[in-house]
C-alpha cells in the first residue's frame, strides 16, 4: 500500500465551517488531515455534511470559514483553498482535484470519449474546446484511462446508452484525465446494485494504489468501508465524531455515528 | 407581515372597487364629462380598493375566508381548515357575485345585442358576403399564391434572423446562469427589455417599421423578427432554467470556464426543445405575417385588405382558401417535426 503513517499530509483541514444562505449549518468546524496516497472514507448519515465537505474541497461550494491547505508537491508548495478569489485560481485547483458523483453527472447526449475529454477542459482554451479541437495527445490520454477502467471499446457510444456502473467508470476516467492528485468521490456506489458496487470500488482502489492518487470517498455501507478504506472519519450533524482505523468501528461507535437502534446492513 | 397578504388585499380590494364603481354609476348616473375625469374616477377606484382591503382584513381576522385569501393563502394554512363545498363558503359567493357583476357590465360595455344579431337587413348582408366567399374567383389564385410565398418567406426570414439573437440572449436571461450581483443585474435588465418588447404586439411593431423602412414585406419581416426574438428568448431561457444540475457540476469539477459550462453542460440539454420551439415559432410567424400584412406589412395580408376594402368577396374567398391551406399545412408539418424531435 502506498500510504504510510509518517508521510506528510496532502490536505490540512482546520475548523472548516459552512453555512448555507438559507441558514442551514452543514459543517460546524471540522478539522482533519489527509495523508498523501491514502484511501480516506467519510461516513455519516444523509445530511451529516459529507457532500458539503467534499464540495468545499474543490470549491464547488464556498466554505464560510476555516482553513484548508492543499500541499501540491514535496517542495512545500501549497494552495490555500479558502483564499482563491479569481476564476483562474479555482480552475487551477480543480485541475489537481478530480471528482465523481452519485449520479455520475456525465453529459448524456455526448459520446463516452467526449465525456472523458471534459477532464481536459481546464487545460484547453474556450474556443478550442467548443470547436472540439482536442490535441492528439489529449485523445490518447483519454483512451488510456478508458482502457484503465476497462471500457475503451465503448468510446464512441453515447454515454446514456451505458449502464450505471459503466457510466461511473467513465466518470472515473474523466476525473483521471485531469491528472489529479486527489480524487473526491461523493457516494460513488449509492445508486448502483451490489455487484456493480464492488467493480467500481475496485477501480477506485486501483486508482489509489497504482496511480498513487489520494482518494477521499463518501460511503454508506460499513462493509465496503472495512474492505477499502485505509482510514475513516465520521461526521454527525456537521461535526467530526470519529477518526481512525476502519477496523475499530465496533457496534458502540456505529450507534454513536448512526444513532440509537441503527442496524448495520451488509452487502456483498 | 406575510407577503401573501399584499396579494390577497389587492385582489379583494379590486373586487370591492368594482362593486363600488358599479353601484355609484347606477346611483348617480354620471354625465359624460364626469366619466372622463380620470383623476376623479381613479381616486374613487383607489378608495374602493383601500376599503376592500380593510374589509378583507377584518373578515379574515374574524375567520371568514375571502376569495383572495382562498387563492393566495399558503398550502399549510389551507390544510388547517375543513374543506366545504364552495356554495357554502363566503369566498365561493364572493367569487360568484364578482363574476356575475363583471358579466353584466360586460354586456353593456360590448353593446351586446340580440336585436342586431338577428336584424334582417344585416343578416342579408352577411348572406351576400358568405355567398361571395363560397364562390371564389380563381382568377386571382396565381397572385394569391405568389403573395403567400412572400408571407411564408417573411416568416422564415424573421425566424432565422431571430435564432442567433435569441440563442445568445437566452443564457443571459436565465437565472441559473446569471449568478452573482453583476450578472444578476444584466439578467434583470434583459428580462425587463424583453417583457416590454413582448408586450408590444407585432402589429404595432409593423406600424412602426412601415414608417421606418416603408410599407412592404421588409417592414413586416422586421416586426416579426423583433417579436420572435423576445418570445424565443423567453421560451429558450425557461428551458435553460429547467436543466438538471448534474452535468453542470460534472464539468465544473473538471475546471470548466463559464462558457465551457454553458456549451458542454447546458446546450446539449436544451438543443432539442430549442429546435422544437423554433419550428413552432415559424408556424406562428406565418399566421402572424398574414395579420401584419393588413397594416402594410406586405404579403397575402396586404392583398386581402385591398380586396376587402372594395368588398370583392369572391376574390377574398380565394385568398382565405389559400391562407387556410397554408396555415393548415404548416400546422401539420410543425406538429410532425416536433413530435419526431421528442
Amino acid at each position: 500500500m502506498n500510504s504510510n503513517s509518517n508521510s506528510e499530509p496532502i490536505l490540512k483541514v482546520k475548523d472548516l465551517k459552512k453555512t448555507y444562505p438559507n441558514g442551514v449549518q452543514a459543517l460546524k468546524g471540522v478539522s482533519f488531515d489527509v495523508k498523501r496516497g491514502e484511501f480516506l472514507v467519510v461516513i455519516g448519515l444523509s445530511g451529516s455534511g459529507k457532500s458539503t465537505l467534499l464540495r468545499c474541497l474543490n470549491r464547488l461550494h464556498d466554505p464560510s470559514s476555516g482553513e484548508v491547505l492543499f500541499q501540491t508537491d514535496h517542495q512545500g508548495h501549497s494552495i490555500d483553498i479558502m483564499n482563491l478569489h479569481t476564476k483562474a485560481s479555482i480552475r487551477d485547483l480543480r485541475k489537481k482535484v478530480g471528482m465523481i458523483f452519485q449520479h455520475f453527472n456525465l453529459i448524456p447526449r455526448h459520446t463516452v470519449l467526449a465525456n472523458v475529454l471534459m477532464g481536459k477542459l481546464a487545460y484547453t482554451t474556450n474556443w478550442k474546446s467548443i470547436f472540439g479541437l482536442w490535441s492528439a495527445s489529449d485523445k490518447a490520454e483519454a483512451m488510456k484511462y478508458l482502457k484503465l477502467v476497462g471500457i475503451s471499446e465503448k468510446a464512441h457510444i453515447r454515454a446514456d446508452q451505458l449502464s450505471g456502473g459503466q457510466q461511473q467508470r467513465v466518470a472515473i476516467a474523466r476525473a483521471l484525465t485531469q491528472n489529479p492528485q486527489v480524487l473526491l468521490a461523493d457516494e460513488p456506489v449509492a445508486s448502483l446494485d451490489p455487484a456493480t458496487c464492488h467493480t467500481v470500488m475496485d477501480y477506485l482502489k486501483k486508482v489509489n494504489q497504482e496511480l498513487g492518487i489520494t482518494v477521499i470517498c463518501n460511503l454508506h455501507f460499513l462493509s465496503l468501508v472495512r474492505q477499502y478504506a485505509t482510514r475513516v472519519i465520521a461526521l454527525k450533524n456537521g461535526e467530526l465524531v470519529y477518526e481512525g482505523d476502519p477496523k475499530n468501528i465496533d457496534e458502540a461507535w456505529f450507534e454513536k455515528i448512526y444513532g440509537q437502534g441503527a442496524k448495520e446492513v451488509h452487502i456483498n | 407581515m406575510k407577503p401573501y397578504i399584499v396579494r390577497r388585499s389587492l385582489l379583494d380590494g379590486l373586487t370591492v372597487a368594482v362593486f363600488l364603481s358599479v353601484a355609484l354609476t347606477l346611483i348617480y348616473n354620471p354625465t359624460d364629462a364626469q366619466m372622463h375625469d380620470l383623476g376623479m374616477i381613479s381616486f374613487i377606484f383607489l378608495c374602493g380598493m383601500v376599503l376592500g382591503a380593510i374589509i378583507s382584513f377584518v373578515l379574515n381576522a374574524k375567520g371568514i375566508k375571502t376569495f383572495g385569501e382562498n387563492i393566495f393563502e399558503p398550502d399549510y394554512e389551507k390544510a388547517k381548515g375543513e374543506a366545504k363545498p364552495f356554495f357554502r363558503t363566503f369566498w365561493g359567493w364572493h367569487f360568484f357575485v364578482t363574476v356575475f357583476v363583471l358579466f353584466i357590465v360586460g354586456i353593456y360595455k360590448t353593446k351586446f345585442s340580440m336585436y342586431e344579431l338577428l336584424n334582417e337587413d344585416g343578416f342579408a348582408g352577411a348572406k351576400r358576403l358568405f355567398a361571395g366567399l363560397a364562390s371564389p374567383n380563381w382568377d386571382v389564385l396565381p397572385t394569391a399564391v405568389l403573395n403567400i410565398i412572400e408571407t411564408i418567406f417573411m416568416a422564415f426570414m424573421a425566424t432565422i434572423l431571430a435564432i442567433p439573437f435569441a440563442f445568445v440572449l437566452s443564457f443571459m436571461a436565465a437565472k441559473n446562469v446569471m449568478k452573482g450581483p453583476g450578472a444578476f443585474s444584466v439578467y434583470l435588465f434583459i428580462r425587463t427589455v424583453l417583457n416590454v418588447t413582448r408586450s408590444i404586439e407585432a402589429l404595432v411593431w409593423a406600424i412602426i417599421f412601415s414608417v421606418w423602412v416603408g410599407i412592404g414585406p421588409f417592414a413586416g419581416m422586421l416586426a416579426l423578427m423583433i417579436h420572435s426574438i423576445a418570445s424565443l428568448t423567453k421560451q429558450y431561457s425557461e428551458m435553460v432554467e429547467s436543466v438538471s444540475d448534474g452535468p453542470i457540476e460534472g464539468v465544473q469539477s473538471c475546471g470548466a470556464s463559464k462558457l465551457q459550462t454553458i456549451w458542454f453542460a447546458i446546450v446539449p440539454q436544451v438543443v432539442l426543445p430549442y429546435i422544437s420551439f423554433t419550428v413552432y415559432r415559424w408556424d406562428i410567424n406565418v399566421r402572424m405575417a398574414t395579420i401584419i400584412g393588413l397594416v402594410g406589412g406586405g404579403g397575402i395580408g396586404t392583398m386581402l385588405i385591398k380586396y376587402q376594402g372594395q368588398a370583392m368577396w369572391p376574390e377574398v374567398g380565394t385568398i382565405i382558401v389559400v391562407i387556410a391551406a397554408v396555415v393548415w399545412l404548416m400546422d401539420q408539418a410543425s406538429a410532425y417535426i416536433r413530435e419526431a424531435l421528442k
